[in-house]
């Protein structure tokens, strides 16, 4: 077994994977990306092939290097595994189920990423192949959050269950864990509507659910840094305190 | 005085509960927000396709609704009063309540496809699924929620310890029912 200077270590560097997560999310593939906002389902193939000429650089820089970045989410993920089998003890199912949903939700995300790169990859391509392309990505991410929900919903059973004095996550942050995970539910339409709230570049299918999403990342994130912090300030005291004896 | 005192003694509704149903009221009340903005682009076409709607269905649909509340609340009061076969069977009957709701949704539904009116044919009913489909959804979780507890209160250790439990999902009901208290004059009714 490694020390635990060491473990500790590895867990807060995993921990603040999650921020970091965030901010490159945010900047590559919402800011660089030109995904804030979105591009609509209802331009025209020209429109949308015009959309990727005038921004090409950008969109290339922004969704390879969010190909990249994505990945900050697994050592988050794994971290949330780790505390969430310390919680359940020897049968940790939730904690595994956790650790597949949010696998599985890097791999929705860069798939979706991927489809935007190769749109981007022959501007003289025709532009029904460019807006294939684009579908495909929208599709991709939003089509397939029900990853994502089980990751939430798994996260949120195991903090309810969580009876020590200081729990990872407090009842209130469970609650809205849940919650977050089920407002992806209007995102379904999608696969449907080409205007309106409901369509992907809509209020309630696009910017609300995204928005709790990266805001239960955040929140949770919080709580990840603050358990093991607290662990580890335990961990200090008591072999300072061993220290301290053995020198007596 | 002195006996609600007693009954009320650490039987208070878990707090999260109330996390969720503000982040629920608030998304729905964006919801009809937007329904209302969109509404008032072109109300000719709204009101119109209004008259489509079976106005009758949806009428019953709020009764069975109330009723399966009222149900509700009989059964966290006989709880209360330390009767949790009764309290087992009016959530029986609450959830037939939401079982009778799920069948004449489904009716509704198939007619509405059956007159090749769908999803996408116009912004109305665009709305009108949307906004039903979600809400049905809640009453189908619900309806797991009310399952659930019926089966725990055969548990005697959890008759006597579930009632914040029991109330929780009462609430979560309570909201089921109003969020279609809202959505049926607004869809079916507004003029």
């Amino acid at each position: 077994m490694i020390n635990n200077k060491t473990a500790f270590r590895h867990e807060l560097i995993s921990a603040w994977c999650g921020p970091a997560f965030l901010i490159t999310f945010v900047v590559f593939w919402g800011i660089i990306g030109q995904n804030l906002p979105n591009p609509s389902p209802a331009l025209s193939a020209t429109e949308l092939a015009a959309r990727y000429a005038e921004n090409l650089s950008a969109i290339r820089l922004g969704f390879i290097v969010s190909l990249i970045t994505v990945v900050l989410y697994l050592p988050w993920t794994a971290l949330l595994s780790a505390q969430m089998e310390r919680i359940e003890g020897g049968f940790p199912v939730m904690a595994k189920l956790q650790l597949l949903g949010g696998g599985l939700t890097v791999m929705v995300v860069s798939f979706s990423a991927m489809f935007w790169v190769a749109a981007a990859f022959r501007p003289e391509q025709s532009p029904e192949i460019t807006r294939m392309l684009s579908d495909l990505g929208w599709l991709c991410i939003d089509l397939q959050y029900a990853c994502t929900t089980l990751q939430m919903i798994a996260a949120a059973l195991v903090g309810l269950a969580d009876k020590r004095s200081v729990p990872l996550f407090p009842r209130w942050v469970c609650y809205v864990t849940i919650w977050c995970g089920l407002s992806f539910l209007p995102a379904s339409f999608t696969g449907v509507l080409k205007t309106g709230p409901f369509a992907w570049d809509g209020l309630l299918s696009y910017y609300i659910p995204y928005a709790c999403w990266l805001g239960w990342f955040l929140i949770a994130s919080t709580c990840m840094i603050k358990e093991v912090n607290r662990r580890k300030l335990v961990a200090e005291t008591a072999e300072n305190s061993s220290l301290v004896t053995s020198h007596a | 005085m002195n006996s609600t005192v007693k009954t009320d003694q650490g039987h208070r509704a878990e707090e999260g509960i109330w996390i969720f149903i503000f982040a629920d009221m608030c998304m729905f009340g964006i919801f009809f927000i937007t329904f209302m903005y969109e509404r008032l682009k072109s109300p000719a076409l709204y009101i119109e396709s209004q008259l489509q709607l079976n106005q009758a269905l949806g009428m019953i649909n709020t009764l069975v609704l109330l009723i399966s509340s009222w149900f509700v609340v009989l059964a966290t009061r006989a709880l209360h009063r330390g009767r949790p076969k009764y309290s087992s069977l009016f959530l029986g009957l609450a959830f037939f309540c939401g079982a009778v709701f799920v069948v004449n949704k489904v009716i509704e539904y198939s007619e509405k496809i059956e007159q090749g009116i769908s999803i996408l044919t116009n912004d109305f009913f665009m709305f009108y699924y949307v906004l039903t489909g979600i809400h049905l959804a809640h009453v189908l979780g619900g309806m797991v929620v009310l399952f659930v507890l019926m089966r725990k209160l055969k548990n005697s250790s959890f008759q006597k310890t579930g009632m914040s439990t029991v109330e929780g999902g009462a609430i979560y009901w309570h909201m089921v029912d109003l969020l279609w208290i809202l959505i049926f004059p607004l869809i079916y009714f507004l003029r």
